[in-house]
């Protein structure tokens, strides 16, 4: 049950952005009025996530494909050489499909293909996956040249925000 | 030998898959650098003629079975080792036993922000248009069965692994993504159905694979929403006859080139892939020495209804020969003329219900019997032009 809430307001939230991308197209100011409410109403059930590092990762600013290259485990290190650890939560996980659509452009399907194929066929590791958000807060901020996502900017000295454009 | 082989079913193997992932739940345990991943998968098949793993012709036939373990572990930055344990039991084509599905050694040489080189030994997935490398994998595959015309299910250890060396490069860029790669080694594939498939049914000698190259260059746009891929082998198998038959050592060359585009979409999926190969036989003594062309493509288009639901439509064919199509030439050798060619409609379902578990099913309607596995179908004469095929599959990953 918990899961068909989950997908139902994913659903829901696509809907919210096309109707956003629809008033952007120039429409008279009450819909435009009505669909920031609708959106602000989604935003309130997943927030915006942020890509976030352990405080050891050195400051630089990523390109998309630079990011995008992370997550699918063709980037392993970062410009220090040290080793990459990447950390994410489950497919189905609202953050997940927020941090997967919103931070890197992409579909949670497409980067389940690339895992896949890494691991069922011997080409190298794939990102760990943990449970919940609050496991994630303490991965991250406890490993060493660790990343992953937050649906929360952290209170926590030893995570910071990734900068990723 | 066939009690060993119960046992190891029946008792031991689903112990070890209990103990391995009750071992990977107590977090702590196990080393951050050491994963454990696997699947289960058991399908079903039914047909209205002709035989497909097994005896599925008017009955069921629970003939695939596939069961995958495998471990990777970093021991240094730039050095992952990996292994990958298969059971696999396919009809009368396989009996069911356990082989290394893949050992290697993956060394990185070099990394930037935008891109890696490296190279791997051992035993080595054979990369071959989009799904060859993990067509075990029923998670990572599209249907219950691959597109034949180009994944022959028969003839698949050619093309599964190879024991050798590789060497890949990947580049990064804003307009996409570059991957290459360069396979260099022995293909595992000496079994009946090869021999069968490249000399027919009547001859009963070996076949021996030599040293064979695989390569593929692929392009990703988009983290993998749009992909194009071009893949090419140079195969090449000596025949061995046995004492009392006329045929020569002759040898075979088989060389595909395969073409691969796919979109990935939100919602919409929509893939395809043709493959045109080279084939070459000489030195038979009475089958005199002949190159031909074997020719086929697919068109596949998917749709995600929800997250968890997906339907899927594909046509897929094949021509054995493509200066003969309708198949005059195995008629000429008393062969049914429908051996020579193959075009199946199928449609499917299928159903994610959860991460870890997935049902699904597909219906075929075929004409022609290119790709079905001799050892299912002894007696080439009973088989029928035009057939159904229905599956269904169940499969578990952790």
């Amino acid at each position: 049950m918990n899961l068909l809430l989950c997908r139902l307001r994913v659903e829901d939230n696509f809907i919210l952005r096309l109707l956003l991308l629809i008033s952007k197209a120039k429409l008279n100011r009450l819909p435009i009025v009505f669909i920031i409410f609708l959106c602000s109403i989604s935003v309130s059930v997943v927030n915006a996530t942020e890509i976030v590092v352990n405080q050891s990762v050195p400051h630089y600013s990523s390109s998309l494909n630079q990011t995008r290259a992370i997550f699918t485990m063709r980037q392993q290190f970062w410009p220090n050489g040290e080793k990459i650890k990447v950390f994410t939560l489950e497919d189905n996980h609202p953050a997940h499909q927020h941090f997967t659509k919103n931070n890197l452009h992409m579909f949670p399907h497409q980067l389940r293909r690339v895992w896949d194929r890494i691991v069922f066929s011997g080409a190298g590791q794939v990102p760990t996956t943990l449970d919940s958000e609050d496991e994630m807060l303490e991965k991250i901020a406890n490993t060493p040249n660790s990343i992953g996502y937050l649906s929360n900017e952290p209170e926590n000295e030893k995570i910071r925000l990734f900068i990723s454009q | 030998m066939k009690k060993f082989d119960y046992l190891f079913l029946s008792k031991l193997l689903p112990f070890i898959c209990g103990l391995l992932m009750s071992v990977q739940v107590q977090a702590g345990f196990w080393p951050d650098e050491l994963k454990v991943h696997g699947f289960l998968t058991q399908s079903l098949f039914h047909t209205s003629d002709n035989n497909v793993y097994g005896n599925s012709d008017d009955g069921i036939s629970p003939g695939l079975t596939e069961i995958g373990l495998n471990l990777s572990y970093q021991p240094f930055d730039r050095l992952t080792l990996s292994a990958q344990g298969l059971y696999r039991r396919a009809g009368k084509v396989d009996g069911g036993i356990v082989r290394l599905d893949y050992g290697v050694a993956d060394l990185n040489l070099f990394n930037t922000q935008n891109g890696r080189i490296g190279i791997r030994g051992g035993r080595i997935k054979v990369p071959f248009g989009l799904y060859n490398e993990t067509r075990d994998v029923a998670f990572t595959n599209p249907t219950i069965l691959l597109p034949q015309g180009i994944y022959f299910d028969r003839s698949r250890s050619l093309l599964t692994s190879a024991d050798g060396g590789s060497f890949y490069a990947d580049y990064n860029t804003q307009y996409g993504d570059f991957s290459f790669k360069f396979n260099l080694g022995m293909p595992l594939g000496d079994n009946e159905e090869i021999r069968s498939a490249i000399l027919g049914p009547r001859v009963s000698g070996q076949f021996e694979a030599t040293p064979a190259f695989a390569t593929q260059i692929n392009y990703e746009i988009n983290g993998g929403e749009y992909i194009f891929a071009v893949s090419y082998m140079d195969l090449e198998l000596e025949y061995s006859p046995s004492d009392n038959e006329i045929i020569s050592a002759g040898s075979t060359t088989i060389r595909p080139l395969l073409f691969s585009a796919q979109y990935n979409g939100e919602h919409f999926g929509l893939t395809a892939e043709y493959q045109y190969r080279w084939n070459n036989y000489k030195d038979y003594g009475v089958i005199s020495n002949l190159s031909f062309v074997t020719e086929s493509w697919y068109v596949q288009s998917s749709y995600r209804f929800f997250s968890w639901l997906q339907g899927i439509v594909r046509y897929d064919q094949i021509s054995t020969n493509i200066d003969d199509r309708g198949g005059k030439i195995g008629v000429a050798n008393g062969l049914p003329q429908h051996l020579s060619y193959a075009k199946d409609w199928m449609v499917g379902l299928r159903w994610d219900i959860t991460s870890s578990w997935m049902l699904r099913t597909e219906y075929h309607r075929i004409h022609g019997t290119a790709w079905l596995a001799q050892a299912d179908n002894q007696d080439n004469s009973k088989t029928r032009q035009d057939w159904d095929l229905y599956a269904l599959q169940l499969s578990y990953r952790f």
